[in-house]
């Protein structure tokens, strides 16, 4: 596999929702094209689709029209099983709303990927509980979502997505809630990632945090704009 | 087991609502379990009752016919009735019929029992030494009756102890005297207290209303006759009753009902009148065993239905928890829950919910027993069976409920899930 492979390559996707009068299409023919082990911020003002590209990038919606392949496999013509099998192993996801599951604790919350893994992989716990000190959480570990303020449940986040030590990182604003010192924490894991060779898709609304990207694209009213 | 600790987690969460849910199960499996407890209870109370009178035996009564007929003049201006069996039915039915053992003649006399200065009312039953052993008359004092007695024409006699009591007499009662109708009998032995009930009792023309008493078949005819005169309006009255029953007891208990139609048939050609009649324990016990098995599974159905409407009950619910759980359905599959992951979480959690609800249900089942049992006297039996059964339905309904929730929560799109409010 060379460096310039690419893992994920999407040609003319369109995404529309709603039907008849209620139809939008938010997604107007997107071209993108990620390398193994780059990091790419995707920018655009609110509402221009960019988290509705990453869903689909992220084997959770798909597209209109177009097609998407994942490192070669064309995702529109793998079954329910096998995107959930790929979700759950190749793909780490920080989800804009954090998502977390309110009955579950801290800890528990960043075990869940590990529930629909056949065999039961072991020293679970010990790596979940690493994760969460390096996003600041070890103390809180036996605390429930309701409990934490924006920023932390945004750190949790962060750390679910990584337990599965996923080779894809789509990270939708993963600072959007963070102070410029955790931000810059969180940056660094990213970063340090990266320097893994993990290849990292990330949504960010500050040019700052996007200078520190290999490469920038902009989407503007469902098209790419230009890019940096 | 992860599963299994999920679901029960889940559950706590929501305990109110989870112990309400499963209360129709609860209540459904209670009343199945009390039911066929009920049923079951009532059996062996059939059996013991009937089971007592021998399923290898036929009894023939004498009954008083319409209008006692068969006048013969007696002497003294009076009437004597006859009617009922005689000496010719039995030996008939000895010598004729096929497949018959023992025959047993039965004389019956209720007369005023003295002993000294007191009286009791009694049943005296003339009976062979056989008919105690067949069926299953026990001695706890003293010593049975012989064929010795008969043959010497002993006047001894057996009786149960309430007799004695009645008589207010603390004296030992063996060998103790008894005036019976004239007639001196000397106790030799007390029978057990377990006198016959019901079916059973009017079976074999036991009166609950007096005492028993039981002397020898020979010495009582031979010395009583079987005539009663009774003085009414001046005229003078009397009554010939030559055998009150006849115990027939079949070689072969597989073969009572043919004996009992040959039987049948020499009586019919004997008898004019409808002045005998037979019970074949057997038959009964059949009867009766079929109706109160209808009566059961009629009750069954009916808590049955109970338990479908908890089930209903659980289905009802589990689909509001399910559109309340969409969010957390949507985070599940984005993070790699296949559909099957989710049918299995939401699918274990309604069968513990309905399986506790099922043992809860037995729990329930045992006070509702017992509390029923102090209040009406019902007898009761709770088979293992039936709560293996009751269990295995409560755990069924469980999953037959469960499944369209958890389908429904599995059908569910991942990002639709994860958008819902
Ligand atoms: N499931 C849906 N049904 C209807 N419309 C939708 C759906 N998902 C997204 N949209 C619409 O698509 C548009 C783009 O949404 P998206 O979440 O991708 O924006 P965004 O670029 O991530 O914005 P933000 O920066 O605010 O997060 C919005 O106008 C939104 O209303
Ligand atoms: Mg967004």
């Amino acid at each position: 596999m060379s460096e310039t492979e690419s893992v994920l390559e999407l040609r003319a996707v369109t995404k529309c929702f709603g039907e008849g009068d209620a139809r939008i299409e938010v997604l107007k023919g997107l071209d993108v094209h990620v390398t193994r082990g780059e990091f790419v911020a995707i920018m655009g003002p609110s509402g221009s689709g960019k988290s509705t590209l990453l869903n689909i990038i992220g084997c959770l919606d798909h597209p209109t029209t177009g097609a998407y392949f994942l490192d070669g496999e064309d995702v529109g013509k793998l079954s329910d099983n096998r995107l959930s099998t790929i979700r759950n192993e190749r793909i780490g996801f920080v989800f804009q709303s954090f998502n977390l599951v309110s009955q579950l604790t801290v800890l528990e919350n960043v075990e869940v990927p590990f529930v629909y893994r056949r065999p039961h992989p072991s020293g679970v716990r010990e790596r979940c509980r690493a994760l969460l000190d390096s996003v600041g959480l070890g103390h809180r570990l036996k605390h429930l979502p309701s409990q934490l303020s924006g920023g932390e449940r945004q750190r949790v986040a962060i750390a679910r997505a990584l337990a599965n030590d996923p080779v894809l990182i789509l990270a939708d604003e993963p600072t959007g809630n963070l102070d410029t010192e955790t931000g810059e924490d969180v940056l660094r894991l990213l970063e340090g990632l990266h320097a893994e060779g993990r290849t990292i898709v990330m949504i960010t609304h500050d040019a700052d945090v996007a200078a520190r990207a290999n490469r920038c694209i902009h989407i503007q009213d469902g098209r790419i704009g230009e890019a940096a | 087991m992860r599963l299994l600790s999920m679901a029960l987690r889940n559950l706590r969460g929501y305990a109110l609502r989870s112990f309400l849910t499963t209360l129709g199960v609860v209540f459904g499996v209670a009343s199945v379990i009390t039911m066929l407890a009920i049923g079951a209870g009532a059996e062996q109370a059939l059996l013991d009752e009937i089971g007592r009178l021998g399923i290898g035996n036929i009894i023939l009564n004498t009954v008083k016919p319409p209008e006692a007929t068969q006048d013969k003049g007696g002497g003294g201006g009076g009437w004597v009735h006859e009617y009922g069996l005689n000496y010719k039915d039995l030996a008939m039915i000895r010598n004729t019929v096929p497949g018959v053992g023992r025959a047993l003649p039965v004389h019956r006399r209720n007369p005023r029992v003295w002993h000294k200065s007191r009286k009791v009312d009694a049943t005296a039953y003339a009976v062979k030494p056989d008919h105690l052993k067949l069926f299953g008359y026990e001695v706890v004092r003293g010593r049975p009756l012989t064929h010795l007695d008969e043959a010497s024409l002993r006047q001894v006699c057996l009786v149960r102890s309430g007799l004695i009591q009645q008589l207010k007499s603390f004296q030992d009662p063996l060998g103790m005297d008894l005036l019976i109708n004239g007639l001196w009998y000397r106790i030799v032995g007390v029978l057990k207290d377990d006198a016959f009930r019901g079916y059973a009792a009017s079976a074999l023309g036991i009166n609950s209303k007096t005492k028993e008493i039981y002397v020898p078949y020979r010495t009582e005819i031979a010395k009583r006759g079987t005539r009663e005169h009774r003085r009414r309006q001046g005229s003078f009255e009397a009554t010939d009753v030559k055998l009150h029953q006849i115990v027939i007891e079949v070689e072969n208990p597989d073969e009572v009902v043919k004996v009992a139609q040959m039987v049948r048939r020499v009586l019919t050609k004997n008898h004019d009148d409808e002045d005998w009649k037979m019970v074949v324990p057997l038959e009964v016990l059949r009867q009766r065993r079929k109706t109160q098995q209808v009566f059961t599974y009629a009750m069954v159905a009916i808590a049955s239905i109970s338990l479908l409407v908890g089930g209903i009950g659980i289905a009802n619910i589990m689909l509001a928890t399910v559109t309340e759980r969409t969010r957390e359905i949507g985070i599940r599959r984005a993070l790699g829950a296949k559909r099957r992951h989710i049918v299995a979480q939401f699918l274990t959690e309604t069968t513990v919910l309905s399986t506790l609800g099922g043992i809860l249900g037995v729990a329930v089942s045992f006070g509702l027993i017992s509390l029923m049992q102090n209040f009406t006297g019902w007898d009761a039996i709770v088979k293992p069976i039936s709560i293996v059964l009751a269990l295995t339905i409560s755990m069924g309904t469980g999953i037959v409920f469960g499944i369209f929730p958890a389908r429904r929560a599995a059908m569910l799109d991942p990002i639709a899930a994860l958008r819902h409010e």
